[in-house]
């Protein structure tokens, strides 16, 4: 019974709010009710524990409670939310899916019998173990999408420690790390799921109004869409205690913004990746870019200037790549990181670097100049390789109101010679009308790239 | 198009460079100007900038992008980046064969 101690918390909160969906409330007695439904179900539909199950959906009731029941059943779960939707079949079949579970928007579920055999070598070892398993595809940015296959109960074992919770909204996703991060520690400590069906700045602020949410998890990039939207004037955000932001480097410019408008917001960094999973953080303070991380089963050290985590809730290995861990189980994060006593900084991926005849330069540092420039909506900063000097600074930035490009070029490059050395001033600024988030609220970079 | 056409844009990418850089980097707006070597204000960072400057107004003006310091121009036994002559120049010559 790998989730007996979720059970206990839930047993003791039957009359609790576990989910709150589409203005519905759903208790914690519900969730049991329905955890023995599916479960039942599952065995019913023939359905074999150790059986590798597609996953089709978003944070709903029944998505909440097939979760648990599929880690009760031992089942391998591969959620897979809308946003990867033109690689649903690539997904389905990398993972070798046995079984598809699919729920819609109306939180109807449907069950289908799916071609593969799921014979990998790591399912086996999975099985030998008899423990339940998560797959998480990585994001594929800068690359092909990796399936990290997880032991579910190395990811569970942190949760059983209680600790104090928040009315939270489940802005990650389903399908990501953070997401499943978010709903695990909720059920874990008997707190409350609040489901969006829409994360654009308005409908995730209405929300915190509406529901008096008192915990965020989101992204820098989000987090820079409340301010640029303005939303946040619109709505009474008073319950909102901690706004938690990770999955990509914090410029600083946005932090303080958010900061000074919201002193009464702790603000909390986070890190975590598909393959070693969430680490338990502490940011310095709320406008501090410095952070502390580790927590029981995670080991840290820095090597080269670049991050290697060691973690008891490590994946297994890929599914369709080469095992990344050191001899000795190493993860090599390929993110930089600064050192002060306990404490890191998070500079950047090292592979994002753009090196300027020999010197560093972290794109989000730029980034964090251009953004707290009049009229900028949005910057990606990128290198591009070059002759004379190796690689030279790039940015792409969209503006809030039409302005002369030639104008705002100049004006920006100014801005930036003033206070950045000039081998971190963008030679080359262009500007784009396209948003350039994914839809994780995650910044679309791009390589550097051979001219 | 014309070679003193390509020398007055490469002129015009020398103001734009003026605009924005530091006072000791400004150049002189003239054919004569160096842009390497010990009697150059320019370092390697400000030329790349000249040089992406020219290249962006090249873009504008014809239409065409074209990559002036590439393994070619760093290949040649003098240098096209000697002065804002050589360099308009470089840039004509380019423009003539895209043609």
């Amino acid at each position: 019974m790998t989730i007996e101690f979720m059970l206990d918390v839930f047993r003791e909160s039957r009359q609790r709010e576990a989910i709150l969906w589409r203005d519905r409330a759903y208790s914690y007695g519900w969730l049991l009710e329905r955890l023995a439904h599916w479960q039942a179900a599952l065995a019913e539909q023939a359905v074999p524990p150790g059986a590798v199950v597609i996953l089709e959906a978003d944070f709903s009731p029944n998505a909440v409670a097939l979760f648990l029941a599929l880690i009760e059943h031992n089942c391998v779960l591969v959620p897979l939310t809308p946003s990867v939707e033109a690689k649903k079949a690539e997904f389905t079949e990398t993972a070798q899916g046995e079984v598809r579970i699919v729920i819609d928007e109306q939180d109807r579920v449907r069950f289908e019998r799916l071609p593969y055999r799921a014979d990998h070598p790591l399912y086996a070892e999975l099985r030998r173990r008899g423990h339940p398993g998560l797959i998480l595809f990585s994001s594929g940015s800068t690359g092909k999408n990796k399936a990290a296959l997880h032991d579910l109960t190395g990811i569970l074992d942190k949760f059983r420690v209680r600790r104090q919770t928040k009315r939270t909204i489940t802005f990650l996703l389903y399908d990501h790390i953070g997401g499943v991060n978010t709903m695990l520690y909720i059920l874990s400590n008997g707190g409350t799921i609040i489901t969006v069906q829409d994360r654009s700045p308005e409908a995730v602020l209405a929300a915190v109004e509406k529901h008096r949410v008192e915990m965020l998890p989101t992204s820098p990039t989000f987090i820079n869409l409340i301010l640029l939207s303005e939303a946040y004037k619109r709505y009474d955000l008073s319950s909102l205690q901690t706004v938690t932001y990770g999955t990509e480097p914090m410029p600083e410019s946005t932090l303080k913004r958010f900061h000074e408008l919201f002193p009464h917001i702790t603000l909390q960094q986070t890190y975590g990746l598909s393959e070693v999973g969430i680490l338990r953080s502490k940011s310095k303070s709320s406008d501090s870019l410095w952070v502390k991380l580790g927590g029981e089963g995670f080991e840290t050290r820095v090597v080269d200037g670049i991050l290697h985590i060691r973690a008891k809730s490590a994946m297994l290995g890929y599914l369709n790549a080469p095992s990344p861990f050191t001899e000795d189980g190493w993860f090599v994060t390929g993110d930089e990181v600064l050192v002060d006593g306990e404490y890191f900084r998070i500079l950047g991926r090292r592979s994002e670097l753009i090196n300027v005849g020999g010197e560093k330069v972290y794109p989000a540092e730029v980034e964090s100049v251009l953004q707290e420039q009049p009229n900028v909506a949005e910057v990606t900063v990128y290198g591009e390789k070059n002759p004379i000097t190796g690689n030279i600074v790039c940015a792409l930035v969209r503006l809030k109101e039409p302005e002369d490009p030639k104008a705002a070029a100049l004006r920006l490059k100014k801005a930036c010679r003033a206070v950045l050395p000039a081998f971190k001033v963008p030679v080359k600024i262009e500007f784009v009308d396209e948003a350039m988030y994914s839809e994780r609220y995650k910044k679309i970079r791009l390589r550097p790239s051979p001219r | 198009m014309e070679k003193e056409e390509v020398l007055a844009l490469v002129l015009e990418a020398v103001e734009e460079w003026n605009q924005q850089a530091d006072e000791e980097q400004r150049l002189e707006v003239s054919p004569e100007t160096r842009l390497l070597g010990r009697n150059s204000k320019l370092d390697s960072l400000g030329l790349v900038n000249l040089i992406v400057l020219v290249e962006e107004k090249l873009a504008d003006r014809y239409d065409v992008h074209l990559t002036l310091a590439d393994e070619r121009a760093m290949s040649q036994e003098r240098s096209p980046f000697r002065s804002v002559q050589s360099l308009a120049e470089y840039a004509h010559l380019l423009l003539t064969e895209k043609k």
